[in-house]
C-alpha cells in the first residue's frame, strides 16, 4: 500500500431500501477518499444519507452498488462474519446515546471488544490491561469499576471512546458523539478526538448536524440527498484545547 | 470464539439482572428437584414392594432330599396327582398302558439304577426306595421322618447351587428334635442346624440379644447355639440367655444370640418351627452326629422374576451332580416356600400332597405372576409421577423462553453494541443459548440439592421409603441442559438474526 493511497476509498456507492414497495435511495452515488490522519466531519440535515454512509463506512451494512475499498481491500461484499472481524479490528464506533452496557462496569464495557477478537487469544489479565490503559487515555483510570449510572455524560462517552479505541482500530467513526451533551463536555470530547488524530494519527469521521462541531474536523462534508454536495478542507478550524484552557483561565472551575 | 469467554459473556449479562434470573433458575430448580424426588418415591415404592415379596418368603426356594411325589405315584395310584416333572417323559406310555404298567416302568428303572455303575450305587441315594434317614429314624423314632429324610443332598450340594446366578442366599438344613437343657428346665424343641446367613433368608427376623453364629465358628463346627424366642422362653424364662450354656445330647453348647420377629405375619409361638426351636451350625450337627447329608437346602433369589429360572437351574445341576440318567426321577424335589408351607399347614400328608400336586401351576401364578404384576404397577407408578413432575421441567423451560425471549426485546440495543463492536451473529446466538443454559443447569444442580433434601425428608419424617439412584441425578442434571438447549435456541437465532443497525437504534 503506497503512502498516499487512501485508508478508505469509496466509489459511486448507492444504497437503496426497499421499503413498502417504494424504494428508499438513501445514498445516490457517492464518491470520496479519506486518508489517513483525516478528520472529516460530515455534515447535513437528517434524510440526507450521512447515516447510511457512516454504516457503510463502519461495515454495518453493505452498499447496493459501488465499490467501498478499506485500506485497499474491497470490502462492499464481504459476509457478515468478514464484517464483523473488520469492525472488531480496524474500527472504533462512537454513538450519541453513549450504548454502554447497564449495570455493567466501565472497564467491563471497555473490555467488550476484546471479547471477540477471535484470531487472538487474550488472557483476562491482559483484556483487563488494556482496557485501564484505554481508560486512562481518556483520564477515566479512577472511575473504572464505575457503573455507566454512575457517570456523568460527558465521562460515559469517554468509556464509549475508550472502547471504541481498545483495538488499535485505524478508524474512529463518531455519530453524533456530542448530541446528548452540553457544550462544555462536547468540547472536552472534541478535545479528545483531536488529541486522537494528532498522537495517534487516527483516521475520524465524525457526522453532525451541528455546524459548530464540524468545525472542529479538518476537512467538511456536506451530504444533501443521498449525494455529497460539498467537500473542503476546514478554514477556520476549531481547535478544543485552546477554548478549554480560555474557559479555565476564565472561571477556575473543576474539571471532570 | 473460545467457549471460556462465551461463558463469561453469559454469566456477566446474567448477573446484571439478578431478580430475572434467580425466578428464572426457582422455575428450573422445581422442576428438576420435583422430577428427582419423584423417581426417589417410585423407585423407593417398587424397592419396599420386592422388599415385602422377598420377606413373604415369594424369593424362597427349598430342595428336599428325596422325591416324595414319585412316591405319591407310586402309593396312591397317580389319579389326582401331578406327576412330577422328571416323570412327565413316561406320560405318553404312563397314560395308555395304565397304573400297573407305571408301577412296572418304575421297577425297572429301580432294578437298572441299582446295577448302574454311573449312578449312586448306595441304597440310601435310591429315590424310589420309601426309607427314612437310619439314623433321624432311630434316633427320633416317630413319624416325623418323612419328606426331606432321605439322604441324598450333600454340603458340596448346596457348595454348587451359590454358584447358580441370580442366587442370593443358600442356606444348608439339618433338623432334629431335642431336648434342650438349662439346669432344671428343660424344652423339647426343633433343632435346626443351618448356616450363617439364614437370618438374612428369614427377613421378618429380628436379633433382640446377642448375635447369629459367625463364618468361624462355623467352619470349625463349633458348639454354639441361637434360640428362637420361645424356646428362650422356655428354658431361661425372663433371663438373658446369651452367654449362658445348654445342654444337648449331653454336650453343651454356648447360647450366642437370641432370634424373634416383630412382622405381624410370623409370631412367635410354642409349636411353631421358627421361634420355638433352636440353631446351630450344620457343621456342628455334622460333626457331633457324624453326619454327612443335608435334610434340605434353603434358597432365594436375588429377585422374585428369577425363581422360575433358579428351580430349574437347581434341578438340572443337582441331576448332574447325582448322576442321573434321563430317564430317572429326580431323588430331590424343588419347591416353593408356599408349597412347603401347604405341605406342611396341617393338613393330612396324603391330602396336602394332592393339593400340591393339583395346585403347582396356580401357586407359580400367585407368587411369581403377584410379583412381576406389583413390580409393574410400581413401575407405572413411577412413571405416572415422574410424568407429572415432568410437566413442571417442562413449564420450567418455558419458563426459561419466556426470560429469554424477553431479554433479546430487553437487550436488543446491547446485541447492537455487540455486534458494532466485532460480535458475529453465531456469538450472540451462543451467548443466549449460553445464558439459557446457565440458567437451566443451575436451576437444575439446586434443584437436584432440593430433590434430595425433599426425598430425604420424605424418607425421615414421613417414612416413605424413597431411593436415588446416581442415574436419576446426572439424568436430571443432563434433562435440565437439555431443556435449556431447546428452550434458550428459539430466542438465540431470534437475537441472533436483529440487524446491528436497526437493534443499535432500538429504543
Amino acid at each position: 500500500m503506497s503512502a498516499d493511497a487512501a485508508l478508505i476509498a469509496v466509489h459511486d456507492i448507492t444504497k437503496i431500501y426497499a421499503m413498502e414497495g417504494a424504494p428508499v435511495h438513501a445514498l445516490r452515488g457517492v464518491t470520496i477518499d479519506i486518508h489517513r490522519g483525516e478528520f472529516v466531519a460530515v455534515v447535513g440535515p437528517s434524510g440526507s444519507g450521512k447515516s447510511t454512509f457512516m454504516h457503510i463506512l463502519g461495515c454495518l451494512d453493505r452498499p447496493t452498488g459501488g465499490r467501498y475499498l478499506l485500506d485497499g481491500r474491497d470490502v462492499s461484499h464481504l459476509p457478515d462474519d468478514d464484517l464483523s472481524a473488520i469492525r472488531n479490528r480496524q474500527i472504533g464506533f462512537v454513538f450519541q446515546g453513549f450504548n454502554l452496557l447497564a449495570r455493567t462496569s466501565a472497564v467491563e464495557n471497555v473490555e467488550l471488544p476484546l471479547l471477540y477478537a477471535h484470531d487472538s487469544r487474550i488472557s483476562p489479565g491482559e483484556r483487563r490491561r488494556r482496557a485501564m490503559t484505554a481508560l486512562a487515555a481518556v483520564g477515566l483510570e479512577n472511575r473504572a469499576e464505575h457503573h455507566p449510572n454512575q457517570l456523568s455524560g460527558g465521562q460515559q462517552q469517554r468509556v464509549a471512546i475508550a472502547r471504541a479505541l481498545l483495538n488499535d482500530p485505524a478508524i474512529l467513526l463518531a455519530d453524533e458523539p456530542t448530541g446528548n451533551l452540553d457544550s462544555r463536555t462536547s468540547v472536552e470530547v472534541m478535545d479528545i478526538f483531536q488529541r486522537l488524530k494528532k498522537e495517534r494519527g487516527i483516521t475520524i469521521v465524525l457526522i453532525t448536524h451541528e455546524p459548530q462541531v464540524a468545525e472542529y474536523g479538518s476537512r467538511i462534508v456536506r451530504f444533501k440527498d443521498g449525494r455529497v454536495v460539498s467537500d473542503h478542507p476546514n478554514s477556520s478550524r476549531r481547535t478544543a484545547a485552546e477554548e478549554l484552557a480560555a474557559v479555565a483561565l476564565g472561571a477556575a472551575e473543576d474539571q471532570a | 470464539m473460545p467457549t471460556r469467554s462465551s461463558l463469561a459473556i453469559a454469566f456477566r449479562a446474567l448477573r446484571r439482572n439478578r431478580l430475572q434470573t434467580s425466578l428464572t433458575i426457582i422455575g428450573m430448580t422445581i422442576g428438576v428437584a420435583a422430577v428427582l424426588a419423584m423417581i426417589a418415591i417410585g423407585t423407593g415404592a417398587e424397592a419396599a414392594i420386592e422388599d415385602q415379596i422377598r420377606a413373604a418368603g415369594m424369593n424362597l426356594i427349598v430342595v428336599t432330599a428325596g422325591n416324595y411325589k414319585v412316591k405319591a405315584t407310586d402309593d396312591f395310584g397317580g389319579g389326582a396327582v401331578e406327576p412330577s416333572a422328571a416323570l412327565r417323559r413316561h406320560d405318553d406310555v404312563a397314560q395308555s398302558s395304565g397304573a400297573c404298567e407305571k408301577i412296572s416302568v418304575v421297577c425297572a428303572t429301580r432294578v437298572m439304577s441299582f446295577f448302574s455303575p454311573t449312578l449312586l450305587a448306595h441304597p440310601e441315594d435310591d429315590p424310589m426306595e420309601k426309607h427314612d434317614h437310619p439314623t433321624a429314624r432311630q434316633r427320633l423314632g416317630d413319624s416325623e421322618a418323612g419328606l426331606g429324610s432321605a439322604a441324598t443332598l450333600t454340603a458340596e450340594d448346596a457348595e454348587a447351587i451359590r454358584g447358580i446366578r441370580g442366587v442370593q442366599y443358600v442356606a444348608e438344613g439339618l433338623h432334629q428334635n431335642v431336648h434342650v437343657k438349662a439346669g432344671d428346665k428343660r424344652w423339647f424343641t426343633r433343632l435346626n442346624g443351618t448356616d450363617l446367613h439364614l437370618p438374612l433368608i428369614r427377613r421378618a427376623w429380628t436379633i433382640p440379644s446377642g448375635r447369629f453364629f459367625n463364618a468361624g465358628e462355623q467352619s470349625r463346627a463349633e458348639q454354639v447355639i441361637v434360640l428362637g424366642s420361645v424356646a428362650a422362653q422356655r428354658v431361661f424364662s425372663d433371663k438373658n440367655p446369651v452367654g449362658r450354656d445348654v445342654t444337648i445330647w449331653n454336650q453343651p453348647f454356648r447360647v450366642v444370640g437370641v432370634v424373634t420377629t416383630t412382622s405381624w405375619m410370623v409370631a412367635p409361638a410354642p409349636g411353631d418351627d421358627q421361634f420355638d426351636a433352636v440353631y446351630m451350625p450344620f457343621s456342628t450337627v455334622h460333626r457331633l452326629l457324624n453326619l454327612a447329608k443335608l435334610n434340605d437346602i434353603t434358597i432365594t433369589a436375588a429377585s422374585t422374576g428369577e425363581v422360575s429360572p433358579i428351580m430349574s437351574e437347581v434341578t438340572r445341576l443337582l441331576r448332574v451332580r447325582h448322576g442321573i440318567g434321563d430317564e430317572k426321577p429326580d431323588d430331590f424335589t424343588v419347591t416353593t416356600q408356599a408349597r412347603q408351607a401347604l405341605a406342611r399347614g396341617g393338613l393330612r400328608p396324603d391330602v396336602a400332597r394332592a393339593v400340591v400336586g393339583n395346585v403347582s401351576g396356580l401357586e407359580k401364578v400367585t407368587l411369581e405372576q403377584l410379583g412381576k404384576t406389583l413390580d409393574r404397577a410400581t413401575r407405572t407408578m413411577t412413571a405416572l409421577l415422574a410424568g407429572i413432575a415432568a410437566v413442571s421441567l417442562l413449564v420450567g423451560g418455558i419458563g426459561i423462553m419466556n426470560i429469554m425471549l424477553l431479554s433479546v426485546t430487553e437487550r436488543t440495543r446491547e446485541i447492537g453494541v455487540r455486534r458494532a463492536v466485532g460480535a458475529r451473529a453465531r456469538d450472540v446466538r451462543s451467548q443466549f443459548v449460553l445464558e439459557a443454559v446457565v440458567l437451566s443447569v443451575t436451576g437444575g444442580v439446586i434443584g437436584v440439592i432440593v430433590g434430595l433434601a425433599a426425598a430425604q425428608g420424605l424418607s425421615r419424617y414421613l417414612h416413605w421409603s424413597t431411593t436415588i439412584s446416581p442415574v436419576a441425578v446426572i439424568l436430571s442434571v443432563g434433562v435440565a441442559a437439555a431443556v435449556g438447549i431447546f428452550f434458550g435456541w428459539y430466542p438465540a437465532k431470534q437475537a441472533a438474526r436483529l440487524d446491528p443497525i436497526q437493534s443499535l437504534r432500538y429504543e
